[in-house]
């Protein structure tokens, strides 16, 4: 357990002492925030053009205008690249500069190693997604008017958030642990019940919010978006395992990737409703996400593609770095 | 402390271990001599875990190496050959990254990376970055890993390849002191090191054991002759 954490913990600091965690969040930033524009500029445009779906623009689902098509392509013609920049490097440089060669003398079993660095990049990308959460009350035209109303329940979210920020400057300054941690969770717990509570009970608020776009789309978004990411890390890390050079593994990962994502160019040959038409479906993840998670649908079936194909890879992965030993 | 019964290791077609047997008593320093390619450092990563005999069996402490790796790896501290380190960590991280991974407490490795500080005279390094350490420096950084978690057992490949004479000489003095508290086997080139350091020498030539004993009996054996000579002989290059 505690050879796992340090490895997650150096995996996971190893992004920002080198540029390649620079890079991706780079890339990452510039393709998201060419699609948040594109929306931006779809919803305060006036007139009758407008868009149903404002996640599927951002996740690159839409097909009209011309420009939301393309920059769509481009989000997902590069999500692969993106993906297979976080994971290239995390077994072929280990194999190129020889210190693959430390780690598995350590008293540390091979899947510990894997889970390891699987855990650290899949916090990366949730990391790189995390950014893009500054864009959503923008999105959904978020509003806050001061009411004043104080309750019981607002006092307690206010108490809450307080015990919270002391526990964190606890924390900042490495002071009694407990202590931190009992204010932590009081806090959280004290902030959640009584923002909750404050929300559903309350007549009036302290805060008014008000919110113009549907909520539950934007998590359908994103959990789809965790899932298939964790797919395409595992398929990255597997490709990682079997070189010595990352450029290679990007290369080799792009081009798998791309192999989850190229199908959905498919749909226009297709007839709807044969069987090639559910196969094309169910292999290209953009018309999950055109189809299903952008519109606040939760299909299991990507579900269980994703999940399978990430555990799949990752048992490949740890038979990889066995058959290094007997080689 | 380390028992090597019958190993062999092919690497596809060839041949790279034959048949190798011996064993290594508590608190003995031993020199693992060889030309290069003929199965020393093959050997010492079987022995450390990271790859898988072909056939035949090895314990350290009582460990085999193959059916409790964990167990046995725990029981050594192994420096690989040409030292491979993370070059974009620094000294202290790393050594706290590499205790965390050897299972130390986090006040255990405090203390350990102290000593391994101290004993490696690397105090005054210890916040550099290890890609602008020099060879020297990088030899410390490997062997301070080695010893960070205390083992019964070092296993340590060519530990003073590459470096400067005085660097040999510091290092030499290390091995000396190390060799009072610790089972050791290591590889090197330097022969005049192994008459400074060890008490007993195992020669491998084509992957096969060619000679195994103490310094004086292997001497007393070859007619006192000169070490040197008589690794010359025993892996047949004579005529040199």
């Amino acid at each position: 357990m505690r050879a796992t954490c340090s490895l997650i913990r150096r995996e996971f600091a190893a992004y920002f002492t080198g540029p390649i965690g620079y890079v991706a969040l780079f890339g990452f930033l510039v393709l998201n925030g060419l699609l948040f524009w594109l929306v931006v500029g779809l919803l305060t445009e006036k007139g009758p053009r407008g868009i149903e779906y404002p996640m599927q623009v951002m996740l690159g689902g839409a097909e009209n205008p011309q420009d939301v098509l393309v920059a769509g392509v481009l989000f997902w013609g590069l999500f692969p690249a993106v993906t297979g920049i976080i994971t290239s490097r995390l077994i072929a440089e280990e194999r190129g500069t020889g210190t693959l060669e430390s780690l598995l003398t350590a008293p540390i079993r091979d899947w510990q190693v894997v889970f390891a660095k699987f855990v650290a990049c899949f916090a990366f990308y949730l990391l790189l997604w995390s950014t893009t959460l500054v864009y959503i009350p923008v999105l959904a035209d978020l509003k806050a008017d001061w009411q004043g109303n104080v309750t019981l329940f607002a006092a307690m979210l206010v108490v809450g958030i307080l015990f919270i920020g002391m526990a964190k400057l606890g924390f900042w300054f490495a002071l009694n642990g407990r202590l931190v941690l009992l204010l932590g969770v009081s806090g959280v717990a004290l902030a959640a019940a009584g923002g909750y509570l404050h929300a559903t009970y309350d007549a009036r608020h302290l805060v008014h919010l008000t919110w113009n776009i549907d909520a539950r789309p934007i998590l359908t978004s994103y959990l789809g978006m965790v899932l298939a990411g964790a797919m395409f890390l595992a398929l990255g890390l597997l490709v990682s395992s079997w070189v010595k050079s990352q450029l290679v593994a990007w290369m080799l990962s792009l081009l798998l990737g791309l192999g989850f994502v190229l199908p959905a160019a498919l749909r226009w040959q297709v007839d709807s409703g044969s069987d090639w038409d559910a196969l094309v479906y169910y292999l290209s993840v953009p018309e999950h996400f055109r189809r299903d998670f952008t519109r606040g649908v939760i299909d299991t079936r990507p579900l269980v593609l994703y999940v399978t194909v990430t555990l799949c890879c990752l048992y490949l992965t740890v038979r990889s770095l066995e058959a290094r030993r007997l080689r | 402390m380390i028992v090597v019964e019958h190993l062999t290791k092919y690497y596809g077609e060839y041949h790279a271990v034959r048949d190798v047997s011996f064993s290594v008593e508590k608190g003995q320093v031993v020199g693992f001599l060889g030309p290069n390619g003929a199965g020393t450092s093959t050997t010492m990563r079987i022995l450390a875990g990271f790859l898988t005999a072909s056939s035949g069996k090895a314990t350290i402490g009582g460990k085999d190496v193959f059916w409790d790796p964990i167990e046995a790896r725990r029981r050594i501290g192994y420096m690989p050959e040409s030292c491979p380190l993370y070059g974009d960590m620094r000294v202290d991280e790393y050594l706290r990254f590499r205790g965390g991974l050897k299972g130390l407490s986090r006040t255990e490795c405090k203390k350990r990376i102290g000593y391994v500080l101290e004993r490696c005279w690397l105090k005054d390094e210890s916040r550099q970055i290890i890609g602008t350490l020099s060879k020297g420096y990088r030899q410390r950084v490997g062997l301070a890993d080695a010893l960070l978690a205390d083992p019964p057992v070092l296993i340590l490949d060519e530990p003073t390849a590459g470096l400067d004479p005085s660097q040999i000489r510091e290092t030499r003095k290390l091995m000396r002191e190390l060799g009072q508290m610790h089972t050791m086997l290591l590889s090197t080139h330097i022969l005049s090191e192994v008459e400074a350091t060890c008490d007993s020498v195992i020669v491998i030539y084509q992957g096969q054991v060619v000679e195994d004993g103490s310094l004086a009996a292997v001497r007393q054996r070859h007619k006192n002759k000169p070490l040197e000579d008589i690794f010359v002989q025993l892996t047949g290059q004579e005529g040199i």
